[in-house]
């Protein structure tokens, strides 16, 4: 069936165009619908788990993602190898890009989300911004693209803070906040830079800044039948540098009736662009509890596992029935959450040091377990964080019959985590979880930026850490000891020496 | 045996003579220590109290992981320690900071210029890695000595940026 550049259809093997915990996260759904899969990889994942879940793997090219997994020729070419009838993109990489998702269709291939037209619309925030207003959905004020100094020029119209944002950005790259006027040259001239990087075109525009705001999205599920639902809300105010750090489902602030409201204005921003499958309207709400449309993401988020934990919906498997032709299995009316999940996102940087990001080899990964933790993962010992992909490790996601329930187990599940070989932000997630604003709700989107500070947290065992490294240096010391000692033992050595070192790993 | 650890700035005196108790400080502790087969995990039992730790060592510093926190950790033995002292290296701290590249990645900008007088915390060089800007910040107040990259640039992981030497008396 084709409609507007969309192509669903029954598909038996699927290409997963992706790489870390996201196309493990795929994967797993794909094998419990019982569909053949086939991995892809470049040169640095070869090891990598997604490759070797996989039935199937093929080589895609060097390191870099723009010479593998953003390359859309050797991905169809490895969809027409593989006899791959369906890719599924994740996130990121070529996930929001209207013109992969039109060469998977053109090529008779199931492309796993929207149409190319609705991810065109919403990918240009303009754009977007004409189309859900058009459906009466409320946006935030604020002035279209234009030159630098028009641009200058509204700004001092619509007053300060404001944002600089870019018509292509996304996950707050090309983005740039300002708070007087005379930063705002400057402000444009790193967004158009960033933006241009980035996504290869520096057009910005401007916005109003709604101070004490929080982000709240709201998860959409769309089929190809006419049937669109919403599964709630997503809390994701905390963030830094507009990324999201922890996310939460529900949100503390939405009750009820906002839930209803703000689903309803979701339902119809996604249907202003005959949407099809997974996607989620990102919210800002005010401290009054209004609302304004920020953007959309047509695709699945790092965050869904919130969701599904929440409201029991296989997102990953309904976007796969979805792909292939099927209606959405339940209606709004059955959809019920239940209990509290909570999100962190565990990255390799350190806290300590302004959350610069630590590069190595893993050397220990040991993950939580037990009731109401799950881990979303694509890293094990000997990974290496490279600067070629993003810098997170894994999801630890927890689940509370309460709000409180959750955070507590969350302290108990970061407290069990062992990663060694980068630095984590494990304690920045701790010390959230003791933070007093956070377990009482009170933040918003510059709550760790402008009032959270790790230098006030307490130093917990550092006696306990330096008998433990004494010892551990103890017990090395005696085994060279014993080992230069010869003739002290019935085997050389050197057998000695590489028996005992095996050990220890 | 004497060690001489040290960690955040803080300085222990550990005694290990027996298998079963240390003295830390001048006070006594039994311990029960075992390295486990399992990726550098060790289980110390310190007067009962039952700790979980992964140890590693690297650069001549041991990293210990308890409970979330990563501890950077400096073991001497007392011969090791009194040599270090007698060579002077422990007062060896040298003026000049080196800022080096975390990892690899393209200079974006570099805010300081050679002679600027900084303080802690100011921006140094911007340096964009991992799909993200990342700001490398002076870790102490001083003068800008070299700045010796330029926007554009790319660099390799540890390659020095800039240096920052000791700030310039002031005249009283």
């Amino acid at each position: 069936m084709r409609n507007n550049g969309l192509l669903t259809k029954k598909f038996d093997k699927l290409l997963i165009a992706n790489r870390g915990e996201i196309a493990m996260r795929i994967l797993r759904a794909a094998h419990e619908l019982g569909l053949d899969t086939v991995a892809v990889y470049s040169d640095a994942d070869r090891y990598a788990p997604h490759v070797r879940y996989a039935k199937e793997a093929y080589h895609i090219g060097p390191s870099p993602a723009r010479e593998s997994y953003l390359v859309i020729d050797k991905l169809l070419d490895v969809a027409k190898k593989s006899g791959a009838e369906a890719i599924h993109p994740g996130y990121g990489f070529l996930a929001e890009r209207a013109e992969f998702a039109q060469a998977c269709v053109d090529a008779g291939i199931v492309f796993v989300g929207p149409s190319a037209d609705a991810i065109r619309t919403m990918g240009d925030k303009q754009r977007a911004r004409e189309t859900v207003m058009a459906a009466n959905v409320p946006v935030v004020p604020g002035v279209a693209p234009g030159t630098d100094e028009e641009l200058v020029a509204a700004g001092n119209e619509i007053g300060f803070p404001l944002l600089v944002k870019a018509t292509a950005g996304g996950g707050g790259k090309g983005m740039r906040p300002v708070y007087a006027a005379t930063e705002l040259p400057d402000a444009i001239a790193a967004a158009r830079r960033e933006a241009q990087a980035a996504f290869g075109d520096g057009t910005v525009y401007l916005e109003k800044m709604i101070v004490e705001g929080r982000h709240i999205e709201i998860q959409l599920m769309a089929d190809s039948h006419g049937n669109t639902i919403y599964l709630g809300e997503r809390e994701c105010s905390l963030q830094r540098r507009h990324q999201k750090l922890i996310e939460e489902s529900p949100s503390f602030v939405v009750d009820e009736d906002l839930r209803r409201r703000m689903g309803a204005v979701a339902v119809a921003a996604a249907q202003a662009v005959n949407y099809v499958n997974a996607g989620t309207i990102e919210f800002l709400v005010d401290k009054d509890k209004h609302f304004y449309f920020l953007e959309m993401n047509t695709r699945l988020q790092v965050e869904h596992p919130v969701t599904e934990l929440v409201t029991g919906v296989d997102i990953v498997q309904e976007m796969l029935r979805v792909a292939r032709g099927r209606k959405l299995r339940i209606t709004q009316e059955e959809v019920k959450m239940k209990g509290w999940a909570i999100e962190c996102r565990i990255n390799a940087e350190d806290p300590y040091n302004n959350y610069m990001p630590s590069t190595g080899t893993i050397t220990t990964s040991r993950l939580p377990t037990g009731p109401g933790v799950r881990v979303d993962t694509g890293v094990f010992p000997g990974y290496e964080v490279t600067p070629y992909y993003d810098s997170m490790i894994s999801k630890l996601i927890c689940f509370g019959e309460t709000r409180g329930e959750a955070a507590l187990r969350m302290r108990r599940a970061l407290a069990e985590y062992r990663i060694m070989g980068v630095k984590t932000n494990i304690p920045f997630h701790q010390h959230m979880m003791d933070s007093h604003r956070f377990l009482t709700g009170q933040f918003d989107t510059k709550f760790v930026e402008e009032r959270f500070s790790m230098s006030d947290r307490e130093v917990m065992d550092e006696l306990e850490a330096a008998i433990l490294a004494t010892l551990a240096a103890h017990q090395r010391g005696q085994q060279a000891s014993q080992i230069v000692a010869p003739g002290m033992r019935d085997t050389s050595n050197w057998k000695y020496l590489g028996r005992w070192e095996r050990l220890r790993r | 045996m004497k060690y001489i650890t040290m960690v955040n700035n803080q300085e222990y005196v550990i005694e290990i003579d027996h298998d079963d108790t240390i003295v830390v400080n001048g006070e006594r502790y039994a311990i029960d220590f075992h390295s486990l087969p399992d990726g550098g995990v060790v289980s110390l039992l310190l007067n009962n109290r039952s700790y979980e730790a992964v140890v590693d060592e690297r650069d001549e510093t041991w990293e210990v992981l308890v409970r979330g926190e990563l501890y950077s950790v400096t073991v001497q033995d007392e011969r090791a320690y009194r040599l270090a002292k007698a060579r002077g290296v422990e007062t060896a701290v040298h003026g000049d900071v080196i800022i080096k590249s975390p990892m690899p990645g393209i200079i974006i900008a570099a805010p300081a210029a050679e002679g600027d007088v900084v303080q802690k915390g100011d921006k140094i060089i911007i340096l964009e890695s991992m799909k993200m800007e990342n700001e490398l910040r002076a870790p102490r107040d001083g003068v800008v000595a070299r700045v010796q990259v330029k926007p554009g640039d790319s660099v390799e992981k540890d390659q020095v940026l800039a240096v920052i030497a000791e700030p310039q008396e002031s005249d009283e």
